[in-house]
């Protein structure tokens, strides 16, 4: 990793490279001077990103699905429809769309000018193809699988209109579609394999991939002949930028000392003092753009003991206090949240009421479900077993002030005789233990667009994992009347009826205590100042840079 | 020269400058009461911790030092002076543990590559050999990648990647004993091989060892706080110095005081095990 600061592609950097390694940061401000006087777009340079979420092991978001593997993607692939900042759906490599009145035949209108940068057309038999190779088993795809769930087929009409067949009216079809894990990919592509569509999926985006040293960079290159920007970009044709080079610096401190040295010009996940800092002084510009879907939370696992008891659930929400943490750790980047869904979703449901702390409640509870002895170390004991409860925390999806939160969180959950067991985990030994069940907590993130999310998370069907292993509903819940209520929401397409069911669905699953929220998944950016027009697309918060340039 | 025999220059030249007279310096006594409290804060830190080292209130996060908490908060409000004496049992065991981990095994191995004959010289020899040509810590490292990380593997594993270092010193201290006068007048005497080792030979060879141990023990700990720090030791919220450290160093621009004090507390013990290392060996090569 500490070789990834070292090369450095752009000469008239440096000098200041060099001045950054032997410490001088007082130097990195002048590189980060006031913005240009004129805001007329430059064209040309290196946009240097450094990344600290995890290096995705495939590029193609098709297989599995998660966050590290969008924010890349977002660059190079598109998807058929977008979100503008009002969270309405625009059109992408789809110019218009037409449901049937049954719901149950979408009918969607191609741009007929667009080709992937291999050269094949862009068209209705590649969108076939493309939801045939998400819900192939082989693809082991999770997030593009399930968000597909309703689709059974895709009919090619004519070349500009592909029909989407589903087996039920799906009211989420054009979030889902929105996401980066949906990108519509060439055909030709997909068929040299994974093995080799991993290394570089082809799309139709405004770069290429041009290669990937593991462990170290994405070099990424313009799309000279681009022409498929969403309908919210604010310029047309090729990008601005040349080239992109993608870097993953996971440790929050080196990464925020690399933008600080002027070695790279945007990174992702800042230590939120930092976010905190540049918000006042506006020098890096933050760029705070929380993701979509769930609300940042601990899961509990109802599915096994203890947590299989609603009381044993109940006293540990009770015990837990982080309001004091979140205030003193987020230096006020975080809002407490009281909902499954982020603030970002308008159909967000919150009920402070559930989540006041109080130890005694909880004492009462555990003494209840029969948890009233306490060892020698304060923890309780039902039976000859300890109330210990399993934490894996996966390091590369949570920033040190997280992983303080989560101490905070055993701390306080101990003086109601609650063991909590915290495990540093890689993201695949992370998996590893989630797979295994090997879990009574949990801090999963989970991205998506619209409150669909719900019936993804806490739908009994999503139990059973999808062909990567991964299953979404970790909480384990398995009530018949929250099936219902989601299920029957993603269906219906009268838009205050479905309101009323989220809502309705979103209480029982808080009243049931399956889940402590904590914030809003935290997505923020810091952008040195001589990078004018990047921003996050308003789906999932990833970057995009097709409108950024550089100014010297 | 690897760190140990580095050790044993260390120990030459302290013997090289050791003066007649038995009085101790001033180095060595400040270092001897520092090793005291070091003792007195692993067997009884509830003496000196003037707060419960994982209490947290998070209202009294970031705080700097202060007369009510001598060595400021961290991120979650703990006290850092509490925190630094608890984790010195942490820290010590470590570094305590790890060394007689190596030392056993050195002794082990140094034993049966004297006694042992030529085959099995030479097989320990290239064993040893093998085992130096990785770095220490990255055997360590291999260790914790094999067995999961933990302050357990963490120790056995620095004890596992010192032990070459003591095997071969043993194995050459064991040689020059082995030719010396006294040993070569026993075997004439007609004493068995097992008698002159047990009588002779060890108990002058173990001497020598509780200096290079003590000199050990504070590179373990250096060692033992490096795995912490990487995330691979002691687990939270235990407090450990070297993780103490990794937390502190998220915060250094706005929280100087979350790195420093846990790292003086590993230079400060490092350098009074070296001194009271030194001050031993010159007594050892005094009385000789």
């Amino acid at each position: 990793m500490h070789a990834a600061l070292h090369p450095l592609r752009r000469p008239r950097t440096f000098g200041l490279a060099v001045a950054a390694l032997v410490g001088a940061v007082a130097l990195a401000g002048c590189q980060a001077a006031e913005p240009d006087a004129s805001d007329e777009p430059v064209a040309g340079g290196t946009l240097r990103y450094a990344s600290g979420d995890a290096e995705p092991t495939c590029l193609d978001p098709h297989v599995g699905g998660n966050y590290p593997q969008a924010l890349v993607a977002t660059q190079f692939l598109e998807s058929l429809v977008s979100l503008d900042e009002s969270g309405e759906i625009i059109p992408w490599l789809a110019e218009s769309w037409q449901a049937s009145d049954d719901g149950l035949t979408w009918e969607f209108t191609l741009r007929d000018d667009v080709e992937f940068t291999d050269g094949t057309p862009f068209d209705a038999e590649a969108v076939k193809a493309n939801v045939e190779h998400l819900k192939d088993p082989a693809t082991q795809s999770s997030t593009g699988y399930l968000a597909l769930g309703k689709v059974d087929r895709v009919e090619v009409v004519s070349p500009e209109v592909a029909r989407f067949v589903l087996t039920a009216p799906d009211s989420a079809l054009l979030e889902s579609l929105s996401q980066p894990w949906l990108a519509i990919e060439s055909p030709a592509g997909l068929a040299r394999g994974m093995d080799e569509n991993c290394q570089a999926p082809i799309g139709t985006g405004p770069f290429v991939v041009d290669g990937w040293e593991k462990q170290e960079r994405i070099s990424l290159v313009r799309n000279d002949d681009y022409v498929s920007p969403p309908a919210d970009a604010r310029h047309e044709g090729a990008a601005y930028l040349e080239a992109i080079d993608w870097r993953f610096i996971p440790d929050a401190a080196s990464r925020y000392a690399a933008l600080q040295a002027g070695q790279v010009d945007v990174i992702d996940n800042p230590q939120p003092d930092t976010a905190a800092a540049a918000e006042k002084s506006g020098d890096p510009t933050w760029i705070d753009a929380p993701r979509p879907g769930a609300s940042n939370r601990i899961e509990l696992n109802s599915g096994q003991a203890p947590f299989d008891d609603e009381r044993v659930r109940e006293a540990f929400i009770a015990a837990v206090d982080v309001n004091d943490g979140i205030d003193s750790l987020y230096f006020g980047t975080a809002e407490r949240s009281y909902s499954p869904l982020s603030s970002a979703e308008a159909l967000a449901y919150s009920d402070p009421d559930l989540f006041e702390t109080d130890l005694d409640r909880a004492n009462a509870l555990l003494d209840e479900a029969g948890w009233a002895e306490r060892d020698d170390d304060g923890t309780r004991v039902k039976e000859g077993e300890r109330l210990v409860v399993r934490f894996p925390v996966s390091t590369n999806q949570s920033v040190p002030a997280e992983q303080s939160l989560f101490e905070q969180v055993q701390a306080t959950a101990k003086e109601a005789g609650f063991d909590v067991q915290i495990s540093l985990l890689d993201l695949s030994s992370w998996y590893g233990a989630l797979f295994a069940h090997e879990y009574e907590i949990v801090s999963a993130p989970y991205t998506k667009v619209g409150p669909d999310v719900l019936r993804i998370l806490y739908h009994s069907d999503s139990i059973t994992p999808a062909p990567s292993g991964y299953f979404a509903n970790l909480a384990q819940v398995n009530d018949p009347e929250i099936d219902a209520l989601l299920t029957d929401a993603a269906s219906t397409s009268d838009a205050a009826e479905r309101a009323d069911l989220y809502e309705r669905a979103q209480a029982l699953i808080l009243g049931g205590h399956y889940l402590l929220p904590l914030y809003d998944q935290q997505n923020s950016f810091l952008v040195a100042n001589s990078v004018h027009g990047a921003r996050a697309l308003p789906t999932v918060s990833t970057p995009t840079f097709y409108d950024a340039w550089i100014a010297d | 020269m690897s760190d140990l025999e580095l050790q044993q220059a260390t120990v030459d030249a302290a013997a090289a400058e050791a003066r007649p007279t038995g009085r101790p310096r001033v180095g060595t006594i400040i270092a001897g009461a520092f090793v005291a409290f070091l003792l007195v804060a692993t067997c009884f830190p509830w003496l000196l911790e003037t707060y419960d080292p994982n209490a947290i209130a998070p209202a009294d996060a970031f705080q700097p030092p202060s007369a009510a908490h001598w060595f400021g908060t961290d991120e979650s409000g703990r006290d850092l002076y509490s925190r630094v004496i608890a984790g010195t049992a942490t820290s010590l065991a470590i570094g305590v543990a790890a060394t007689a981990i190596g030392l056993a095994l050195g002794l082990v191995l140094g034993v049966a590559a004297s006694f042992g004959g030529r085959a099995v010289d030479f097989g320990v020899g290239r064993l040893v050999e093998v085992l130096f040509a990785f770095p220490g810590l990255l055997l360590a490292l291999l260790v914790i990648v094999v067995a999961g990380p933990g302050p357990v593997t963490a120790t056995i594993a620095v004890g596992l990647s010192t032990a070459p270092g003591y095997a071969r010193i043993i194995r050459g201290q064991l040689i020059s004993i082995r030719s010396a006068p006294y040993v070569e007048a026993a075997t004439v005497l007609g004493r068995t091989r097992p008698r002159i080792l047990g009588a002779h030979i060890l108990p002058n060879a173990l001497l020598p060892l509780v200096v290079l141990a003590t000199l050990g023990i504070g590179q373990a700990i250096v060692w033992a706080a490096a795995l912490s720090y990487l995330g691979l030791g002691a687990e939270p919220p235990a407090a450990e110095w070297g993780a103490m450290l990794s937390a502190g160093r998220t915060y250094l621009a706005t929280a100087w005081w979350m790195t420093v004090f846990p790292g003086l507390m590993i230079v400060g013990t490092t350098i009074a095990t070296t001194v009271l290392g030194r001050a031993l060996a010159r007594r050892e090569r005094g009385v000789r």
